[in-house]
């Protein structure tokens, strides 16, 4: 599989011609606007009226970019039923059969492609590098999953003995809740809703309230190419439809990913069996990071500067895989302070549309409010090494910020804020860092700059992250090719765009058939 | 300026274009075998001596692998004792049961207590050793010594100013100051040397400056995007405007290096939409960069010449025409993401391009000035016979070398009565290590022209028809 698999290549945005079409395909879409997202929850749903509400774009929230039916109770529950009525016909088709339906979708990800990016830059605010990252990184979730299921069901090898057949087989193990976020729009809640349908699952799809019209396009694929009706199902809203669908008693595997709070929240849920269920409840869990960059002495501040302020900044410092610490050694401290500072100060803020947009909004007005009372904090509590202005004044704008000598004790250098605030410390060497990063809770990604192959091995050795990235960029995972996923409370461990990301949605069966009867072996 | 290749089995095939725009193949080849008889005959035994240790030092891939990542952290290193540790991790990963001779040691030796930073200071001192080969001084001032020597040797240069990368206005800033300053100092500089040949100052065009200066774009400004080219083109602008008419003031010539292809439009634009204002219609004397290894470039030739004619400038834009030295970037690059690549991937194709252009650039003079920037024996020798055919005199042409790589060549064309221009970078050791890494790495490639020719490659092989 891993032979065939190739990543979807990222439009070539340095050529004129490139932008030129985004900006038409953006100029098409908000003609259209503001789009309709309805509830999708099988035959049996009910009709009618329900609440709606707005998602706007962050750049500027007068702009509706679309309006949503708010799921109910009934909604979920049909949603679930819907999804439980499907599964024995999409479970009993084998895994080619599935992976062609992923594939038609992928190739319908790839033609609209353009379309579908212009969507995540206003719904939001993602700049056009990374909306366009976001589209192929869902094609590549479709394409790799689909040929992954293919290779579980040929199962792996066991002992042979004469005389008995033995064999062990993935099945799917039912319907699978998805609860997705709002920050990768379209590739996780379909990299999440693929690695459920490549198996067999059917899936209820609870899509982030800030981005329903990216989840409805992606659902919308999904049919077109041909997954059943009731196979995969849309439940728009706020905490609501999310609670009811982790704990409905038919629902079997639920794949989140989100904050950590919500993250634990879903966990102790699922472990409580729901009067009538019969099974347990597996979570496939991704949650925050409070992500480290460790700068030894001997590291390159010419390529430290430039990954640092991407891997904070881009984006707004909006992925779980931001970085919001870095840890420099001593001798390099202030020359690093200093280029940083210079960095930061030439970072262009504001709208996503605008190729020349570094950070755009953030994506909502709680964000904003959040990041904003943390620099209030941080200037309380240390010192602002520097900030990027102006910002718009309409839209969720915060300005990146970079801050030094916090006192000890803040718990800056612990929250995670997802949002352009990154804290520096001096450290007196590697093994200091590597103690500040022991002492997290969580273990997502990390970061390190060094030239010496013996300090390279030393902390990869001690580092507990799940996702540890050596003199570059600490965001920016590849299907296929940096299996993605924290440890500790960060995650469960799981690796989307890897080879045993799929083990969690399924359950293995073994079978020992005698085949001597009677001395012949058949 | 040269490039490393991918070992070619295209060679052999199919030629593209037409055979019949080319000068007869015996007469290239006999050029080619004069120039690399002079060329023997001027290789000094210090530059003999040094090819013949790095070539044993790179012979193993991966005690080549270990020497250049050492040569690139060494600014960074503390001290001696540091440096020593440095080489002992890196050998770590060479020192397996089939390493080279003396692996073993010289890492046993550099992990010693008492013998660590003994080690790191041999390395510091030959490291310093390799740098001044190809950088003539820590800045402008320092450098004026060789510049005149080479001045008086019959050579010419284009001074490049190494430094660390602009991240911050501030260090766009300082690099434009600098660049201000070296102008100052070499114009008053250069004002004292001897008058030499008219072939160095003066051309069927005109008059040719002293002072040269080739400058990055990238450092003028911090605001290069791929994806925004027009932010970058805005603030290195405004920088490179006031370098621009100092230079015209100084009667200085300013060049624009070209740097990848993620920068190339901001690059270009920057340049020539500056020169196209009406200030700089007479002066300076400025050029741009044209690197064959793209497959587009003789379009952006085509572009490049369609401008300057519109522009109506009454001095000739020089074009220094170049392989290219971003190419192992470009490729991985562009294969990591999935696209199209952008540069030629066999060697023979890229020279092809080479000559292609080297004969449309030397039709053009003297709208533009062509400059052939190549240490590829068979480019320059093929460059001479076009000037020769098209009936170009001597010094409508120039060729350009890198300093430290090509000084054979270098004395041999200037010794054939051509107008021969050493880049030479000056920076100090932190600054130049970046440029160093990359020089060594063009000097050993195993594809290299150079390389090949050191190790005793058959020269009609390297003379033949691309």
């Amino acid at each position: 599989m891993s032979t065939t698999f190739v990543n979807e290549p990222l439009l070539e945005l340095r050529r004129a011609p490139v932008r030129e079409e985004l900006l038409r395909a953006l100029a098409g879409l908000d003609a259209e606007l503001p789009l309709a997202v309805g509830v999708l929850a099988g035959p049996d749903a009910a009709v009618g009226p329900r609440e709606t509400f707005d998602s706007t774009d962050p750049g500027m929230p007068s702009r509706v970019v679309a309006v949503a039916q708010t799921a109910t109770d009934a909604d979920v529950d049909a949603a679930v039923a819907a999804a439980r009525a499907a599964f024995p016909g999409w479970s009993a088709r084998t895994a080619a059969q599935r992976a062609e339906v992923l594939r038609r979708a992928a190739a319908l990800l790839r033609t609209d492609r353009r379309r579908l990016a212009a969507l995540a830059v206003r719904e939001c605010a993602k700049p056009w590098r990374e909306a366009d990252a976001d589209v192929a990184e869902a094609i590549d979730f479709l394409e790799y999953y689909a040929a992954a299921a293919q290779e579980l069901e040929r199962g792996p090898h066991l002992v042979k003995v004469p005389g008995e057949r033995n064999e062990l087989r993935y099945v799917a193990r039912g319907v699978t809740a998805v609860v997705a976020p709002w920050n990768f729009p379209l590739a996780i809640p379909l990299g999440m809703v693929a690695a459920a349908l490549a198996v067999g699952s059917t899936v209820v799809l609870k899509p982030a309230e800030q981005a329903p019209a990216c989840a409805h396009a992606v659902v919308d694929a999904l049919l077109r190419a041909g997954v059943p009706a009731g196979a995969v199902n849309l439940v728009p809203g706020f905490d609501g439809p999310a609670r009811r669908l982790v704990r409905h008693p038919d629902v079997h595997t639920i794949a989140f990913t989100g904050s950590e709070a919500v993250g634990l929240d879903i966990l102790q849920a699922a472990a409580v069996p729901a009067p009538g269920q019969r099974h347990l409840k597996r979570v496939v869990a991704e949650m925050g990071g409070k992500n480290c960059i460790i700068v030894d002495g001997d590291a390159d501040l010419d390529e430290v500067v430039p990954a640092v302020v991407r891997s904070a900044f881009s984006f707004g410092g909006q992925k779980c895989s931001a970085a919001s610490r870095v840890l420099v050694h001593e001798r390099l401290a202030e020359a690093l302070v200093q280029r940083l500072a210079g960095a930061v100060d030439a970072l262009v803020v504001g709208q996503a549309e605008d190729f020349a947009t570094d950070v755009p909004a953030l994506i909502d007005e709680d964000s904003q409010r959040r990041l904003l009372e943390a620099l209030a904090q941080a200037r309380e509590e240390g010192t602002v090494i520097a900030q990027a202005g102006p910002v718009p004044r309409d839209g969720w704008f915060v300005a990146p910020t970079v801050v030094g000598g916090l006192r000890d004790g803040s718990t800056l250098v612990a929250r995670e804020l997802f949002g352009p605030l990154l804290t520096l410390e001096a450290v007196a060497d590697v093994d200091e860092a590597c103690d500040l990063v022991d002492a997290s809770s969580s273990a997502l990604t990390g970061g390190l700059f060094s030239r010496n192959p013996r300090t390279v091995d030393h902390v990869v050795q001690r580092s507990p992250v799940g996702n540890l990235y050596v003199n570059r960029d600490i965001t920016g995972a590849m299907v296929g090719r940096h299996p993605f996923g924290g440890n500790r409370l960060s995650g469960t461990g799981t690796k989307a765009g890897g080879p045993d990301y799929l083990l969690q949605f399924v359950e293995p069966r073994v079978v020992v058939e005698n085949t001597m009867r009677h001395g012949l072996v058949v | 300026m040269a490039f490393a290749l991918v070992p070619s089995s295209s060679r052999r095939h199919a030629r593209q274009g037409g055979a019949t725009d080319r000068p007869p193949g015996d007469r290239i080849t006999a050029t080619g075998r004069e120039i690399a008889a002079a060329m023997d005959h001027r290789r000094s035994l210090r530059t003999r001596a040094d090819d013949a240790v790095m070539a044993r030092m790179t012979a193993d891939p991966r005690v080549k692998a270990a020497l250049f990542r050492l040569v690139d952290v060494r600014p960074a290193c503390a001290d001696a004792r540091e440096l020593g540790a440095h080489l002992a991790a890196l050998l770590d990963e060479v020192d397996t049961g089939d390493a080279p001779a003396g692996v073993h040691t010289a890492r046993k030796i550099a992990d010693g207590r008492f013998t660590a930073a003994a080690t790191g200071r041999v390395v510091a001192l030959g490291v310093g050793q390799m740098a001044g080969r190809f950088i003539v001084g820590a800045d402008a001032s320092a450098s004026v010594p060789a510049l005149r020597r080479l001045w008086e040797d019959g050579v010419t240069t284009t001074v490049d100013l190494l430094g660390e990368a602009t991240v911050t206005a501030a260090e766009a800033d300082a690099y434009a100051a600098r660049c201000a300053l070296a102008l100052d100092v070499l114009c008053a500089a250069a004002a004292t040397w001897p008058a030499r040949d008219e072939l160095l100052e003066r051309d069927g065009a005109g008059a040719i400056p002293r002072v040269n200066l080739s400058v990055k774009v990238s450092a003028l400004t911090p605001h290069l995007r791929p994806d925004a080219p027009q932010r970058g083109i805005d603030d290195a602008t405004a920088r490179l405007r006031p370098l621009l008419r100092r230079a015209r003031d100084l009667g200085a010539h300013l060049h624009i290096d070209m740097e990848s292809l993620d920068d190339r439009e901001a690059v270009l634009e920057t340049a020539l939409s500056l020169l196209d204002e009406p200030e700089f219609r007479d002066g300076p004397s400025a050029g741009i960069v044209l690197q064959a290894y793209l497959k587009e470039s003789p379009a952006h030739l085509e572009e490049i010449l369609a401008r300057v004619r519109a522009a109506g400038r009454t001095v000739p834009l020089t074009i220094r025409l170049v392989k290219g030295a971003y190419w192992d970037h470009e490729l991985v690059h562009a294969r990591q993401l999935g696209w199209a690549v952008p540069v030629w991937e066999d060697r023979a194709s890229c020279d092809r391009c080479f000559e292609a252009l080297t004969r449309t650039l030397l039709r053009a003079f003297p709208l533009v000035r062509p400059a052939i920037a190549s240490h590829n024996l068979r480019s320059v020798a093929h460059a001479l016979e076009v000037q020769q055919e098209l009936g170009l005199a001597p010094g409508a042409v120039e060729y350009q070398i890198l300093r430290g790589l090509g000084d054979d060549l270098q004395g041999a064309l200037a010794a054939r009565g051509l107008r021969v221009r050493a880049y030479c970078p000056v920076g100090d050791l932190v600054s130049g290590m970046a440029y160093l890494v990359r020089r060594l790495l063009e000097n050993s490639s195993n594809d290299s022209f150079l390389h090949a020719r050191q190790s005793g490659t058959d020269l009609d092989d390297l003379l033949r028809a691309p």
